[in-house]
């Protein structure tokens, strides 16, 4: 059987949701055998492939490289998946929302460092205005919320997806 | 003064009042309302009082409220013993002088004189002024008056509103003598509901109902409450009403607070009318010296007290609710009904809110009875209702209308169309509760149920009108700007929707909107308008609904394409000039480029954006002009002319073959691609010129022998020499374009061809299909269609029109058709149905014709053909029509009258419009619109069958050069978009940059025209008539722009 | 006075109900539920919150349940496609007007917001979020009042005012920047008529009013103390 080809992507979140995925437990193990993980901080790809089945989208968008990255995603991507509350909300990574960014990069960069702080710079893509969802830039097609999304949910969803159901968690799920 | 307490002393003031009103010396009255103060009334009334002074003789000097004639202010009523009453408009400090001269001399400058009043209807009263100036137009024959039916407006402009005895004068505080002698307090109720009046704050609610529940109420205090809290943007009528009579409002709260039970009225009134509060103030202290206010009203036992709340201007506090808690020192926030203020109001009191105009409405009715009252208006909804008519509308002013007249009148009877001549887009009810009414549906007739069920509102009576210059999605944002920011924040859909509401419509306006939120727009609207808890929120979503419904074109056209048609949305348009263009010519940028001496790059910039710039620089209907600001100094800009100029310089000169050489240098890499264009015309001739610089192979078929159509064979050769056309045609040759002529699309080569051979077709046919009228007589000999006219003679074949020719039309072919048969030696004359003003023809055109000789006959209609015995053309006979009704185009219907005109002719050349062939397309595939057009998608003139583009008249009907081409370049930029499936567009163009400063100052110099052959000279000949400008005259126009292109930075 | 007896359907079950309830009581003393935030029992309703829309037979407007009295006969129907729609556009509109971020929230868990997206199924929501900046007053010594997580139900307002009898709080500005305040927009720490209860913390269906020195999921409260208080009111009145 083809396997269902799995990426997963890690913008502007702090990994909690890839570490609910791996704390699938043994669930985790029949599912393995049916996909093949083609991208993301779990592998080596060094570029997103074409014609991915399923990605998993962690992390709020919050430079002009994650709107970039997100929009080639999505055009090689069949189904979009926003993994939790910062891709679906922007949640904890938005928190810095109201506040400037060179205001933000001031307090915490330089007024916060015990010495010698500097704002980093070099070969740093710039912050965005805002940290924004996955959706207020492109298609998403399932949001899993959650922060990070209970492990059950995800299995749910996955399983329900490789055994050809409509792709949808089975479990209520709540944002926080 | 003592108080009024029998009808001896009510007669005794009334007297008083009357010598004041029409007393035995001169009056001269100045209208101050705000309008008139705005307008410098006060320094008026000070001038007329040193004049006054200083003649020494003896006048009587006083002040009156606003007629209604805003638009005409200051206005002054003058009257003479014994003469009627006259009302002078537009009257300055330096015409009092001559106004006091006059009336002592017993003349009067027709000039000042707006029109005069024989005998006013007071309804209450009436008053004889006396009769005479038969050269005056009476008030109601003036335009701006005719149909207005003065009952809540009956004492405002002619009494003095400080002075209650002028009041009492014309039969104020009658009603109430009436209500308090009678003593029936139920039967008034009786009368208010026989009489159906409504509230006139927007709702419509029964008044009589609402009166009885507060009747009903049992408790020891119940308030009458006046919600004079006029919030909605372009909406007077209130603040007119109190500041001009006063007196009538609190009559009708005296009576109302009788007839209820009540003993407290408050009125509840904005802040920001100082005036109406200073005169209702003064009112309400001269009523209670009178005995008419306070305890033992007219001696009757009665005790009811009026007091003034001014309220903060919270527009939420206009509803019922958050009014009664702003009256009660809380935050204007409304609270849930039930309980309603009739059981549970001010301070838990039962209570009655009535809007300021209901309470006008009163005294009319206890007066003349109900009967009367329902004779005025519609089954439904009686009586008048006051508008404030305002926006792009050339008469503005308060204009009372019984109920269900036509919105049309109020537009182009009353306002008189609109302003320069242009195009009324919509009118807005209602403020932000309210929605656009199109054009197309001013034959509403305005009422409540109405204007409800076209999505808009009564409201309190604003009418604001819109014009082409007016961006709906704009107007539609403003509204929700505002009512946005006046939610008072209870409610979730109010606070939160609306703000939502916003920020999409901003996004739309900023042209960063997708047309999904178009439906969340939707869905938003609707669960605003079903969940908000005040009538604030629920009507909120009106101008948004409506605007999505009637003009939702424009959204999409914002959302898709970027435009702002009405050039409002500033990211979405780069100048007037530019976005009326059709072929969206980079106007400014030729203009600056020229300015700076650089003719190649300015050049540069005219062909790029329209291949054809020598032909549109002659014949063009240059939309541009209407819209370019500097009219709002002098005249527009020439910008026909200017690119005549330039493109005259390169294309016409030995600098053509550099120039040639210099646009096939800006095309693309071969693609490969084969496209048809069928139709050399302007569309085509423009679709095959970019579709081969975007390097495809371009074919172009063309039925006739040249290519060019219309601009080779209907346009004469005195308009458009053909040697010019041909220079235009080569450079589009020079970019490899092939020209298969003498070949008819559908007939010699079939669809199914084109799409085998090629990979796209533009199908670009001119609407070559003669209208016809259907008349007596076109069957003889000497009738002819004009485009088989032109045709013949552009391609010199001989036409034999004898001596002389009656044209029929008033387009463009009519003239044209009128000056070709007049340089083939005939007399010729023009018949055209309606006026001068709305010829459809270029007016230049028209003028020249005149000059050459030609005679127009407005105003007839052709009604036969007379041939004598050998069925030849005798002559044609016309009915005059007169002009009747306004119809959707803002055009008044000629109506036949039964005068006749014989016009002696030898041949009848019919000009009244053209259809396209459609033969072409039967069975081909291709959806067919109305019968007459070829159906596409608006946006990528798509037709139903792939691969099959369409533009130009095939799609619109009959147009113009311009128009044609601008889709044409639309189509081009479709075609390709969709072969290369990548918007390659903007590599056609190189950037050039060029000035971006705004002159500092408007230049002085004024527009200058082309230089014409004399009249004499040019009537003869095929020779063509203009000359362009000079270089000088050039840069002059171009210095003229205002630049309303450039981008300048606003410092903050 | 014995109360007049009535009968109305709610979803198609006849109800009995005494004149003078609300569709809400009515529903509710039925067993049945209809969603509310604004509501609280005790406190008089203000129909702010528009969840407990319900239609009504025979006439085309919706009807807020908790404000809008029973009446005999009356045939009403609590839920619906088109309820169901606004139901759930008003928790989305209520999710992105401020900055809920539920995974740091001293409500997270306790929270009637949080709760009812979560009944309703909404995994997101279809406008963008408005990330507010808005401050968090700490200047009480025992508890907070963070703007980031009000929903302005105005329960605080009303618990307040008609069951500790203080009227510390207060609505200030119109629509989107209205705000709770309290003392005509003094600091809490500065406010004078603050009693320092903690009902209106009780009250609270959010993390906008929470007690000091509690961290995520922490804020337990009990909104059922303020609706025993209010009937024990009323009693001794």
């Amino acid at each position: 059987m083809k396997k269902l080809k799995l990426a997963t992507v890690w913008l502007d979140g702090c990994s909690g949701c890839h570490m609910s995925l791996l704390d699938l437990d043994g669930a985790i193990i029949p599912i393995v055998r049916k996909v093949d993980i083609v991208y993301g901080p779990l592998v080596d790809a060094q570029e997103f492939p074409e014609d991915v089945d399923v990605t998993l989208l962690e992390g709020a968008i919050s430079t002009q490289e994650d709107v970039e990255k997100l929009q080639q995603i999505r055009s090689r991507t069949k189904l979009l998946v926003s993994l939790g509350d910062c891709a679906v909300t922007g949640n904890v990574s938005g928190m810095r929302n109201g506040i400037p960014v060179n205001k933000l990069l001031q307090q915490i960069y330089v007024d916060g460092a015990d010495l010698g702080g500097c704002i980093p710079g070099d070969g740093l893509p710039q912050l965005a205005k805002q940290a924004r969802p996955a959706q207020d830039f492109v298609k998403v097609d399932i949001c899993l919320p959650g922060c990070p999304p209970p492990n059950k949910v995800i299995a749910g969803f996955l399983n329900n997806l490789l055994d050809g159901r409509k792709p949808e968690t089975n479990a209520k799920v709540k944002f926080g | 003064m003592p108080r009024i307490e029998d009808i001896g002393a009510f007669n005794a003031v009334r007297e008083t009042g009357l010598a004041k009103l029409t007393p035995s010396v001169p009056r001269i009255a100045i209208g101050m309302g705000t309008c008139g103060r705005g307008n410098g009334a006060e320094g008026l009334y000070h001038a007329f009082l040193e004049v006054i002074e200083r003649s020494g003789t003896d006048f009587y000097l006083t002040n009156v409220g606003c007629f209604g004639a805003c638009y005409q202010e200051p206005l002054v009523n003058v009257r003479v013993p014994g003469s009627p009453l006259l009302i002078l408009h537009r009257i300055q400090a330096n015409d009092a002088g001559r106004i006091v001269h006059d009336i002592a001399t017993g003349t009067i400058n027709p000039e000042l004189v707006y029109c005069k009043i024989e005998e006013w209807d007071h309804i209450t009263g009436s008053i004889r002024y006396g009769h005479g100036y038969p050269e005056v137009p009476l008030w109601n024959e003036v335009p701006f008056f005719k149909g207005q039916k003065k009952i809540v407006l009956r004492n405002c402009g002619l009494i003095n509103p400080d002075d209650i005895e002028e009041y009492i004068a014309v039969g104020g505080y009658q009603a109430l003598y009436k209500t308090l002698i009678d003593d029936k307090p139920e039967s008034v109720i009786e009368q208010i509901k026989a009489s159906k009046l409504r509230g006139r704050g927007g709702a419509g609610f029964l008044a009589g109902n609402k009166w009885e529940f507060l009747r009903k109420a049992v408790a020891d205090q119940k308030f009458i409450i006046c919600n004079a809290d006029e919030g909605d943007p372009g909406a007077y009528m209130n603040r007119n009403e109190i500041e001009s009579d006063p007196h009538s409002l609190l009559e009708g709260m005296i009576i109302g607070g009788y007839v209820m039970g009540a003993s407290q009225g408050i009125v509840y009134v904005r802040a920001e009318y100082p005036l109406a509060v200073h005169r209702l103030n003064r009112a309400v202290e001269q009523a209670r010296e009178y005995g008419l206010l306070g305890d033992n009203i007219l001696g009757r036992g009665f005790n009811f007290d009026i007091q003034l709340v001014e309220g903060a201007g919270a527009f939420v506090c206009g509803e019922e609710t958050a009014l009664i808690a702003s009256l009660e020192g809380e935050a204007g926030r409304p609270r849930p009904r039930p309980p309603f203020p009739a059981q549970k109001g001010l301070w838990g009191k039962p209570s009655n809110i009535n809007n300021v105009e209901t309470w006008y409405n009163i005294a009319p009715i206890i007066t003349r009875g109900p009967a009367w009252f329902t004779e005025t208006g519609s089954a439904k909804s009686s009586g008048t209702k006051v508008f404030s008519l305002v926006g792009k509308v050339h008469n503005s002013g308060l204009v009372e209308m019984p109920m269900g007249t036509p919105i049309k009148t109020f537009i182009y009877d009353i306002g008189g169309g609109g302003l320069d001549g242009r195009s009324i887009k919509a009118v807005q009810t209602g403020g932000p509760s309210g929605g656009c009414i199109p054009g197309e549906m001013f034959d509403t007739p305005v009422d409540y149920e109405s204007l409800a069920q076209l999505g808009a509102i009564m409201g309190s009576g604003g009418m604001v009108v819109m014009d082409e210059d007016n961006c709906m999605v704009d107007v539609a944002r403003y509204f929700v700007e505002f009512t946005n920011s006046e939610s008072c924040g209870k409610c979730i859909p109010c606070r939160v929707g609306l703000n939502k509401f916003l920020r999409i419509l901003n996004r739309i306006t900023l042209g960063s909107g997708q047309m999904d939120q178009l439906e969340r727009l939707d869905e938003l609207s609707r669960y605003i308008r079903d969940c908000s808890l005040c009538g604030l929120g629920q009507t909120a979503p009106n101008p948004v609904l409506t605007t999505m419904r009637h003009f939702r074109q424009e959204f999409e056209d914002h959302i898709v394409s970027h435009r702002c048609v009405a050039g409002i949305c500033a990211e979405l348009a780069l100048a007037p000039c530019e976005n009326s263009c059709p072929l969206h010519m980079n106007i400014p940028r030729f203009l600056e480029l020229y300015k700076e001496g650089r003719m190649e790059d300015a050049f540069e910039s005219v062909i790029m954006d329209n291949p054809l710039p020598c032909s549109t620089g002659r014949v063009c209907q240059h939309p541009c002009g209407k819209r370019c600001r500097r009219q709002t100094i002098d005249d527009p800009v020439n910008m026909r002319e200017v690119h005549r100029f330039i493109a005259d310089q390169i294309l016409l000169t030995d600098r053509f073959e550099d120039a040639a050489r210099r646009v096939a240098a800006r095309k693309l890499e071969t693609t490969g691609r084969k496209i048809a264009v069928a139709g050399a015309g302007p569309a085509g001739l423009t679709a095959a010129f970019y579709l081969a610089l975007l390097g495809h192979d371009v074919t172009v078929f063309d039925s006739l022998p040249e290519a060019g159509g219309m601009l080779r064979f209907a346009l004469p050769e005195y308009r458009l020499p053909k040697p010019v056309l041909r220079r235009e045609i080569e450079l589009i040759e020079r970019l490899g374009v092939k020209f298969i002529l003498n070949t008819r699309v559908g007939f010699d080569i079939s669809l199914n061809d084109l799409d085998e051979q090629f990979d796209a077709v533009c199908l670009a046919i001119g609407t070559w299909k003669e209208s016809w009228v259907y008349l007596p007589g076109t069957e003889l000999k000497g009738v002819l269609p004009a485009l088989t006219f032109l045709e013949a003679v552009s391609k010199r074949e001989a036409v034999n029109l004898g001596r002389k020719v009656v044209v029929i039309g008033g387009g463009n072919a009519a003239i044209d058709s009128a000056r070709t048969a007049l340089r083939l030696g005939a007399s010729v004359t023009v018949a055209y149905r309606r006026e001068r003003k709305d010829m459809p023809a270029i007016e230049e055109e028209t003028l020249a014709a005149e000059e050459e000789g030609a005679k127009i006959v407005f105003l007839s209609a052709p009604h036969r053909i007379i041939g004598d015995a050998k069925g030849n053309v005798k002559a044609l006979e016309v009915v005059h029509t007169r002009l009747g009704e306004y119809d959707r185009s803002g055009r008044r219907k000629p109506v036949l009258t039964d005068q006749v005109q014989l016009l002696d002719c030898d041949s009848v050349i019919v000009a009244v419009g053209e259809t396209v062939d459609l033969d072409f397309a039967k069975a081909s595939g291709l959806q067919i619109k109305d019968g007459s057009t070829i159906e596409v998608d608006h946006f990528t003139l798509e037709t139903s069958r792939p691969h099959f583009f369409a533009g130009g008249d095939l799609v619109t009907g009959a147009s113009n050069v311009s128009g044609a081409m601008g889709y044409g370049k639309q189509a081009a930029r479709a075609i390709d978009r969709q072969l290369m499936d990548a918007e390659r567009w903007e590599l056609l163009f190189r950037p050039l940059h060029y000035g971006q400063t705004p002159p500092k100052e408007p230049s002085e110099s004024g527009r200058h025209h082309s230089h014409a052959v004399p009249a004499r000279e040019r009537a003869n000949s095929f020779d063509e008539v203009t000359f362009g400008l000079s270089p000088e005259e050039t840069h002059e126009e171009c210095c003229r722009c205002l630049r309303c292109d450039a981008a300048v930075e606003v410092s903050r | 006075m014995p109360q007049k007896k009535i009968s109305l359907r709610i979803d198609g079950e006849l109800v009995n109900a005494v004149e003078g309830q609300t569709i809400l009581d009515a529903t509710r003393a039925s067993g049945k539920s209809i969603p509310t935030l604004c509501f609280l029992e005790g406190l008089s309703p203000v129909g702010a919150c528009r969840l407990c829309m319900v239609e009504v037979s025979g006439i085309d407007r919706l009807f807020p349940a908790c404000t809008t009295p029973a009446q005999d006969g009356m045939a009403v129907a609590t839920t619906s496609a088109r309820l169901s729609r606004y139901r759930r556009m008003t928790i989305e509109l209520l999710l992105v007007e401020r900055n809920h971020v539920c995974a740091v929230c001293v409500a997270n868990g306790h929270c009637e917001l949080q709760t009812m997206a979560y009944n309703m199924g909404i995994t997101s929501v279809r406008f963008a979020y408005n990330f507010p900046r808005l401050p968090v007053d700490l200047t009480h010594p025992r508890f907070v009042l963070d703007h980031n997580r009000c929903i302005l139900c105005t329960r605080c307002v009303r618990t307040c005012a008609e069951i500790e009898g203080a009227h510390v709080w207060e609505m200030i500005s119109r629509g989107i920047h209205a705000r709770i305040v309290p003392d005509l927009n003094q600091k809490w720490g500065d406010a004078r008529t603050c009693t320092n209860c903690g009902k209106c913390v009780q009250a609270c269906p959010t993390g906008a009013l929470a007690e000091k020195g509690k961290a995520m999921e922490e804020m337990v409260r009990s909104t059922t103390a303020i609706t025993s208080l209010a009937h024990r009111r009323g009693a001794a009145v």
